[in-house]
């Protein structure tokens, strides 16, 4: 069988660590877009990014993984929809140190439902080791109520491991829901 | 900072900064009579100030030309080509114009949106002519 290409998505509020995640795996010297900040009041960090991140990972399949990492803020929603067409998956990160973490995590599932709906999304908590609340059971409470079945991961985006992880939870999961689409094909674990 | 909640313009831009920007832009309608409308930003997509007709948004055009350069400059960088000077989209009914505005400040772009009868040299120099003085000016009120 030819080895195949998959397109993901990385999304979340700026500064949940999409770029960071995106340069931490690729194979390749990641594309950022990065510009200044002036919106300090939003999220104090110097740069953010107003189009897009791409990185690219191989699986040990010999399967390409696309990286498209879209900028966090809801101004630049037309860029989702770009970046969103013909993704497979895509992962959620989320930032516990933000001042309403599961509104941004509601927000998100929401702006990117068609994704999420289909099963084919994991959600990443980060900084969680500084900002231990909300807990991952007010984000299962959230999901609970929403109906939504999506893996939900405490990570570090600037440990590769936990990045890994996360891309082979979600295949895991796209692999599971798999008979909810047939005609999508899916690689192997990365394991 | 809600997703959803409208961003507030940065404290950072005064509203010299903007009330000069405007004047600019009134000033290249009076030169580019093919001009629909223009648009100052930040490099990160906030608006500075506009000249445009009703329906168009100030705040989606920002942040589109934003994306624009931003992956213009990227796509610069990647091929070698160095810094990127402007972006042009050539449509059906017209074109669009993004440039960087040239200065010691924080980066600001500009987004002029001309009609189809207007010649791409006609459009270019006047826009970056613009862009050049409003840098000029933003600089002086630095110092």
């Amino acid at each position: 069988m030819s080895r195949r290409e998959y397109k993901l998505l990385f999304a979340g509020s700026m500064g949940a660590g999409k770029t960071t995640a995106i340069a931490c795996v690729s194979e390749i010297p990641p594309v950022s877009t990065d510009v200044a900040n002036t919106d300090m009041a939003g999220y104090a960090k110097a740069t953010t990014t107003t189009a897009l991140d791409y990185g690219e990972v191989t699986l040990a399949s010999g399967d390409k993984l696309r990286l498209y990492g879209t900028p966090g803020q809801s101004r630049f929603d037309f860029m989702w929809k770009i970046l969103g067409g013909g993704a497979l998956g895509a992962v959620i990160l989320v930032d516990n140190s933000r001042p309403d973490p599961l509104a941004d995590l509601e927000d998100y599932l929401r702006s990117f439902s068609e994704i999420v709906r289909r099963n084919r999304a994991v959600v990443g908590i980060g900084r969680t080791e500084t900002h231990p609340d909300p807990g991952l059971d007010a984000y299962h409470a959230l999901l609970d109520r929403m109906q939504i079945q999506a893996p939900l991961l405490s990570v570090d985006v600037r440990r590769r491991d936990d990045v890994l992880l996360l891309l082979d939870v979600l295949f895991h999961q796209i692999e599971t829901h798999a008979s909810d689409d047939a005609s999508d094909g899916f690689p192997e674990s990365i394991a | 900072m809600n997703p959803h909640t409208p961003p507030a313009v940065a404290d950072t831009l005064g509203r010299t900064e903007s009330a000069v920007c405007q004047k600019m832009l009134d000033a290249l309608a009076e030169s580019l009579p093919e001009m629909l409308g223009a648009v100052v930003s930040t490099a990160d997509g906030f608006e500075i100030a506009a000249k445009l007709s009703q329906g168009l948004s100030p705040a989606t055009l920002s942040a589109m030309t934003s994306s624009q350069l931003a992956l213009a400059e990227a796509m610069s960088a990647e091929t070698g080509l160095g810094r990127c000077i402007n972006v042009v989209i050539e449509a059906d009914r017209g074109k669009l114009v993004m440039v960087d505005i040239p200065g010691r400040g924080q980066k600001r772009l500009l987004t002029v949106l001309c009609a189809d009868k207007a010649t791409l040299g006609a459009v270019l120099w006047p826009v970056r002519r613009c862009a050049a003085q409003i840098g000029e000016r933003l600089d002086a009120s630095l110092d």
